[in-house]
């Protein structure tokens, strides 16, 4: 009897400590109170996450951003390096508050977490020669060039189903093979495309189509537990929006003088 | 379903199927045009390097070293991309036009495998005692009717099991064409792996489809050399 009550009390006290521990999620009080928000964020992922070579510290579109989000916050911003098959987890048990990680938005992965408006859309393009190609139609009977294995790959054989997809180890072959006229176009990730384009010789002849085969906007995640700081995030994004802030960030990793030159097409909006 | 289990029937039915019956063709097609082109190159390069005329000789024999000592794969690449900057535009485009990620496969795998061809049908002459060049020579006969008439048809007898190996060889070899993207069974494999996520059943597909054309081909040689090259069985000299 007596150990049953013992028994009894420590699981007792265990069940308030767990129910202590599940409502002591980091809402925008806590944040503010423990001074600090930890962002999930990619530590290799040029130039959305990276590590900048003379300081050694995470540099980046994802972390300028961050950095926005804790200045409304009144908060430092702890970074923390996640891998696209961690980060979910990491943000559902709460050992990161926020993710800035290009995450694509999906309605599977909005089931697990919130998302917040699209911060940067990335979409696939082809590179063609100058002038070559006015829309998707003129792509459709001719031979393409990508990557094996890639969802690239399997975006254009939807989308060209008349086209031959050729597929190569790497991009820098791909890109080879249409030089010399083999394919006639290639295509993947814009900012890849980009940065291939901008390190290439021959780079005048060639552009980047003005059209897209797919668009996949990136998203700061938020636990479904903090609507709060969901709310706090939207607001700033938005207001970077507003004031400038976030084209200028846009600017200065993907503006005409950097290693990816894009152009922003994209507004953050609700 | 758990995505681990194995499950045959994914790559054995609807476009998976039709993928691995497509890479099959092609692998086929690939490994039968190479086999017969590098058949007769390797005969040539071995007649070429046993002759007495020194510049031709010599020219066999660095064609032998040069394609015998570089891996297939750089073969490959040189062809596919070398190619551009050898031959003139015109000639480019023409084979721009066309499957020409076929043709450099081709190729490659032609010159690859003939420099050993070469090597084992020259054993092969090599066995045939060098009195029957003689006296082959001496009733009036050139030195290449010689070798036809006389000295390749038993030389091509004892080269049997070595062309054997030299022709599986080149057919397990026609995967690597996939580097340049051509798109045979090893590469349509590994779409259905990308895709699908069924490495273990796509990649078992295709190692039993290339165990059962490696299988045919020896079978295949094996009976040519019984029925037609020996019908009496007398066995070579």
């Amino acid at each position: 009897m007596k150990l049953n009550r013992r028994f009894f009390l420590v699981a007792l006290s265990t069940l308030t400590f767990l129910s202590f521990t599940k409502q002591s999620y980091a809402d925008v009080t806590e944040i503010k109170k423990k001074g600090s928000i930890i962002v999930g964020v990619k530590d290799s992922l040029y130039p959305f996450g990276f590590v900048d070579e003379k300081t050694r510290r995470l540099q980046g579109y994802d972390i300028d951003f961050a950095n926005e989000i804790g200045k409304k916050l009144g908060v430092k911003v702890e970074l923390k390096a996640v891998t696209s098959a961690n980060r979910i987890p990491l943000l559902s048990e709460e050992n990161v508050d926020l993710l800035i990680c290009t995450m694509t938005i999906t309605p599977e992965r909005a089931k697990e977490i919130n998302f917040s408006y699209p911060y940067f859309i990335s979409k696939q393009k082809f590179i063609v020669k100058k002038g070559s190609v006015k829309s998707l139609k003129d792509l459709d009977d001719k031979k393409i060039g990508t990557t094996k294995g890639s969802t690239s790959e399997k975006n254009a054989a939807a989308k060209l189903p008349n086209a031959k997809i050729i597929s190569y180890d790497d991009y820098p072959q791909a890109y080879l093979a249409m030089q010399q006229e083999k394919v006639f176009a290639i295509t993947t990730d814009e900012s890849i495309l980009a940065g291939i384009l901008s390190r290439s010789i021959k780079k005048k002849d060639f552009e980047l189509s003005s059209f897209d085969i797919s668009k996949e906007p990136y998203g700061v995640g938020v636990n479904k537990k903090n609507p709060e700081l969901l709310k706090i995030v939207n607001q700033t994004l938005l207001e970077m929006e507003k004031n400038g802030k976030a084209n200028e960030t846009f600017t200065k990793w993907f503006g005409p003088k950097s290693q990816v030159p894009l152009v922003r097409d994209f507004k953050i909006v609700p | 379903m758990s995505a681990t289990q194995f499950d045959l029937s994914v790559v054995l039915h609807g476009k998976y199927a039709e993928w691995l019956y497509e890479g099959l063709i092609t692998t086929l097609q690939l490994s039968s045009i190479s086999c017969v082109l590098a058949f007769f190159l390797g005969l040539n390069i071995a007649i070429m390097r046993m002759t007495s005329f020194t510049p031709v000789r010599w020219f066999a024999q660095c064609y032998l070293e040069f394609f015998r000592n570089t891996p297939l794969i750089v073969q490959l690449f040189f062809w596919y991309f070398g190619s551009y900057q050898i031959l003139p535009k015109p000639i480019n485009d023409f084979l721009n036009q066309y499957n020409f990620e076929f043709v450099a496969a081709v190729i490659a795998l032609t010159f690859y495998t003939s420099a050993f061809i070469a090597e084992d049908i020259r054993s092969g002459i090599t066995a045939i005692p060098k009195e029957q060049m003689e006296a082959s020579r001496s009733s009036g006969f050139s030195y290449l009717r010689s070798m036809h008439y006389i000295i390749l048809p038993q030389a091509v007898r004892h080269t049997i099991p070595p062309l054997i190996n030299q022709f599986l060889n080149l057919t397990k070899n026609s995967s690597m064409a996939m580097v340049i993207g051509v798109g045979e069974l090893t590469y349509q494999a590994r779409q259905i792996e990308s895709q699908a996520f069924k490495s273990f059943e796509a990649f078992f597909a295709a190692t039993f489809i290339y165990i059962c054309i490696s299988f045919s081909i020896t079978i295949l040689v094996t009976w040519y050399d019984k029925k037609v090259l020996n019908p009496l069985g007398k066995g070579t000299p």
